[in-house]
């Protein structure tokens, strides 16, 4: 599930470096028949729950830092509300991501925005794009995303998403996910050259979200 | 004039050379005509017309800049439900204005490389770039707690949005930088269009560009009919989608199509009107054609001198100079009514005898409009030229070639008759107590309407686009979050940096207006070039607090990281506006202005954007108060006193021109001069008085009108004392063609919808009116004459 929060991250980078009416040529409108029946098989094999939580390990190397940096937590995903990712170590730190916010909840319960659609209109359409993978909807990914699938093994696949846009594709190369039932590793290429594994594991789909869930996402 | 001068044998040669020399000019101008029309686009920048050592050039210069940018640019935001019908209805939109051939391009689009290149360009000055709020946080916070955050960041998916490497950026300032700097419009590229969502409705914004002459006169509406079609394949493949289209182009082919067919109307309702006149008069068309002759000779020389003496030609002065038409005509006129009441006269035999009184008509016109040309106004001097230089051209061309190409006999016709008969049955004033007391009742009534009189100079009274437009274009820009090009700051200090630093001083104050909501923001270079001491300040504290966190993390984490090095000197504005990342905010910087006392010589603009209410504009100008070099300029306002001066100015003129005029006619008339004069006085005060009583403003194109009544008026004048003792009846059927002809070209103005053409056409329409009827009253008794019973 980072992936989604990374691409988040990477795509309102992109956007806010623009100044003015800086912008693309326009690329080619989406491909919906490009995903064929690879994309078909992903979406037979992946199961999609309206809230899945669980645990993760992030393992981010990153240029000029001789380790690599490892962080443990947990997460929760749901579907129309959006992302909450709990870093357990080695530092407390949380993450939250809605359909017009990206904030960070402090040890005291107050949040901290890192970004807000009132004042960045690109944070909109990222936190759709997250939305869009969450529901899986490679149509509309495939606007952003020149998409390779295919299939592992008997149960397993595997996803390639290559940004389209140039200026995205200039902060991030690639974007590989993988899983068979749930999405179990994701790995992220930055053109800066910092890689980001993350594993899931753990996972637990439910119906709907507890009452201090829901308020998670406020 | 004496008879014995009438009766003098007339020497050919020279209007024989004349005439041939003459058209050899003609054939030059004829020339320059051809290039001008194929290359010059008018001057419509109004504040071209200011006194140049009265107007600041810096706040000329940054309007002109701001102009520049927008003069060809169209607008159109399509707004949809949803994403993909947003899309569908600009597909079907852009394929509309494909298919039409219109004279539009897309607009220049940032290339792949643009992103990289800019940031490439601002990277290694990135420690002395900071955002207010971020200053305040490095200053404030405790070194622990940025520690602290840099570490969670670390641990945290995304690493808090950096673009560039960690220990070149430890704090992720940049990208917050960079998210401020985007604030100057609202609309972010989205799948390769630039897109924003407002009002629950997704929008996309289209750019287009004019490809053809930036201000076209054609009267062709090809752009806003192409919009309007592409608007219309929008909804019909979208049907919930709203179109909103906007800019200068739409503006201008607006106003030049409604001219177009204002002058159509007007202009053929005119010429049918004049060509049935004189008709009547002379059962022939053979004289109106030779009068149009010498009218183009003499617009047509009017141009091209103009444009070879101030290098352009502005609109307004065509516009005025247009009224030429009223003037020049007379002179023909005057000729053909003169040779129908002495048929056996040669023609140039004649021309030599009216020549004294035609010279002294062209004289006092011309001496009305060189008045025009006294003070330093440059749009009034043009104006002045292009009028002297026009009704000279077509004097001498009726004076030099009407009595060579016209040889046939012009005959009197019933109508003719009937008018120079009439004249002498017209009433006349006497010197007597009924004539004072008339007098005295009309100037009291005068005196009522003056003082009904208002004065209004508000530009948005010459505003006549339909309200349509200006709703789409005020909707564009609160859409798109664009600043206002006609209220801003401009900032002037010694040098580049002194600029800066107080653009600074101004900002700080905005913020507090910004955290107010009563603005959205501001622009400014020092946005983007922060003033040295700025820079050194910022890098001096990014340094110590990255230093800190670096080792902290370093610490924790047991790395050996250092803080990337940045250059050590600092982005200077040169090198700034040398590069192509500046091209979006260059039009803000206007450079090197003259001097001032207090040394500055050096200045910028400072825009607003999102102004919340335009009623707290006085409120945000006092931003300025008490910051030296920075003022307020609000270019509505200031175009508004701008033709508030010119009226006035305008009017002591119209003033001296009477005065001139007297004076020239005394040293011909001696002490009857009174007599031409009196009935274009009265008329001038006759108008302002009907004007005032009807409720009319007073404003510049009034006193326009006022000028071009008196060169007219006077004609008429001496025209009747000039023959007021052999064809004194073809003077007046002269006076009465000319009248109707201009009442009909000029009063029908009245019937414009365009403020100023009204303004001027009701003007002359009353003007012309008055003096026409008065005229014959103020005529001298004469023995050939009966006496009026």
């Amino acid at each position: 599930m980072s992936r989604f929060v990374r691409a988040a991250a990477l795509a309102l980078v992109a956007f806010a470096g623009m100044a003015s009416f800086a912008a693309t040529p326009a690329s080619a409108p989406a491909v919906s028949a490009l995903a064929g029946d690879a994309a078909r098989l992903v979406r037979e094999r992946l199961k999609l729950w309206p809230a899945l939580k669980g645990e993760f390990e992030q393992t981010k190397t990153l240029k000029g830092f001789r380790n690599a940096l490892v962080s443990k937590g947990e997460f929760l995903v749901a579907r129309g509300q959006g992302v909450w990712w709990h870093t357990r170590e080695p530092f407390e730190s949380t993450l939250v991501v809605t359909k017009t916010r990206l904030f960070t909840r402090n040890p005291d319960g107050s949040t901290s925005n890192l970004a807000d659609a009132q004042a960045e209109p690109g944070v909109k359409q990222v936190n759709e794009l997250i939305f869009s993978l969450l529901a899986a909807d490679l149509d509309a990914l495939a606007d952003t995303f020149t998409i390779a699938a295919q299939p592992v093994s008997t149960a397993g696949w595997s996803l390639v998403l290559t940004p389209r846009d140039a200026n995205l594709a200039k902060f991030l190369v690639r974007a590989t996910l993988a899983g068979e039932r749930d999405v179990q590793s994701v790995r992220i290429e930055e053109a800066r050259g910092d890689t980001t594994l993350i594993r899931f594991s753990h996972q637990q789909p439910a119906a709907a979200l507890a009452a201090d869930e829901a308020a998670r996402f406020q | 004039m004496s008879p014995s001068d009438a009766s003098r044998p007339v020497r050919r040669l020279p209007w024989q050379v004349a005439a041939w020399a003459w058209l050899a000019f003609c054939l030059v101008v004829a020339v320059h005509q051809f290039s001008f029309w194929r290359s010059t686009h008018f001057d419509t920048d109004v504040m071209a017309l200011l006194p140049q050592d009265e107007q600041a050039p810096e706040v000329g210069r940054a309007t002109r800049q701001m102009a520049d940018q927008i003069t060809r640019q169209v607008v159109v935001t399509i707004g949809a439900p949803d994403w993909a019908s947003a899309q569908k209805a600009a597909v079907a939109w852009e394929e509309s204005v494909a298919a039409a051939h219109a004279p539009l391009k897309a607009s220049a689009m940032a290339g792949d490389d643009r992103l990289r290149d800019t940031l490439a360009f601002y990277a290694p000055y990135r420690d002395r770039l900071l955002t207010p709020a971020q200053r305040a946080q490095l200053e404030h916070a405790a070194p622990g707690t940025l520690v602290q955050g840099a570490l969670a960041a670390l641990a945290q998916p995304g690493g808090g949005l950096r673009l560039a490497d960690w220990n070149a950026d430890p704090l992720a300032l940049w990208p917050q930088w960079w998210l401020a700097r985007a604030g100057d419009t609202r609309a972010r590229p989205r799948d390769g269009r630039l897109a924003l969502d407002d009002g629950g409705l997704e929008w996309i914004v289209l750019l287009r560009e004019t490809t053809g002459p930036a201000f076209s006169l054609s009267g062709d509406a090809t752009v806003s009919e192409t919009l309007a079609r592409a608007q219309a394949a929008a909804t019909r493949s979208v049907p919930d989608a709203k179109v909103l289209s906007g800019g200068v182009p739409l503006f201008a082919e607006h106003a030049a199509s409604r001219a177009k067919l204002e002058v159509n109307t007007i202009g053929w309702g005119s010429v049918a009107g004049v060509l049935a006149l004189v008709f009547l008069a002379f059962r022939s068309l053979w004289p109106r054609l030779l009068m149009t002759v010498s009218l183009l000779a003499g617009v047509a020389m009017a141009l091209s001198v103009t444009s070879w003496v101030f290098g352009h030609v502005h609109l307004l002065t065509t516009v005025f100079g247009a009224s030429l038409v009223g003037c020049a005509e007379d002179y023909g006129l005057y000729y053909f009514a003169s040779r129908q009441g002495a048929p056996q006269a040669p023609p140039l035999k004649l021309m030599a005898t009216l020549l004294p009184g035609l010279a002294l008509a062209l004289l006092t016109s011309v001496l009305g409009y060189v008045a025009l040309g006294l003070p330093p106004f440059p749009g009034l001097r043009q104006m002045a030229l292009f009028s002297v230089v026009g009704i000279l051209g077509a004097f001498v061309t009726t004076v030099v070639w009407f009595p060579w190409v016209d040889r046939g006999a012009v005959r009197a016709t019933r109508f003719s008759t009937w008018i120079v008969d009439g004249y002498a049955r017209l009433p006349r004033f006497r010197a007597d107590r009924k004539a004072l007391a008339v007098h005295v009742l009309l100037l009291v009534a005068c005196a009522v309407g003056v003082r009904q009189l208002k004065v209004n100079d508000d530009l948005r009274q010459l505003q006549s686009s339909p309200a349509a437009l200006i709703e789409a274009q005020r909707e564009i820009g609160r859409l798109l979050g664009l600043a206002s090009p006609s209220q801003f700051f401009v900032v002037r200090g010694t040098s580049d940096d002194d600029v800066l630093g107080r653009e600074e001083a101004l900002k700080a104050r905005l913020d507090a207006r910004v955290a107010d909501g009563e603005l959205a923001g501001y622009r400014a270079v020092s946005d983007w070039v922060p003033s040295l001491a700025r820079q050194a300040a910022d890098a001096a504290l990014t340094k110590r607090v990255e230093d800190g966190v670096i080792a902290g993390v370093d610490h924790v984490l047991g790395e050996t990281q250092e803080r990337a090095a940045f250059d050590s000197a600092p982005l200077t504005l040169a090198r700034w506006l040398a590069s192509p990342v500046s091209a979006s905010a260059r039009a803000l910087w206007i450079g090197d202005v003259p001097r001032h006392d207090d040394g500055t010589a050096f200045a910028s603009v400072v825009m607003l954007r999102g102004v919340r209410d335009l009623a707290a504009l006085p409120d945000i100008a006092k931003s300025a108060d008490g910051l030296p070099g920075v003022r307020w300029v609000d270019q509505v306002q200031s175009v508004s006193a701008l033709l508030g001066r010119y009226r006035h100015t305008m009017g002591v003129l119209l003033a001296g021109g009477h005065v001139a005029v007297l004076l020239a006619l005394a040293w011909r008339y001696g002490r009857r001069a009174w007599r031409a004069w009196m009935p274009t006085a009265l008329a001038t005060l006759g108008t302002l008085a009907l004007l005032g009583l009807c409720g009319q403003p007073l404003q510049l194109f009034n006193v326009l009108a006022l000028a071009l009544l008196l060169g007219i008026g006077i004609d008429y004048g001496i025209f009747l004392l000039e023959r007021e003792d052999a064809g004194a009846g073809s003077a007046w059927l002269s006076v009465v063609l000319g009248a109707a002809s201009t009442w009909l070209s000029f009063g029908l103005l009245a019937l414009s919808s365009t403020p100023a053409l009204h303004s001027f056409g009701l003007t002359l329409l009353f003007g012309i009116l008055i003096v026409a009827v008065t005229t014959p009253l103020y005529r001298p008794r004469t023995p050939s004459l009966p006496e009026t019973p």
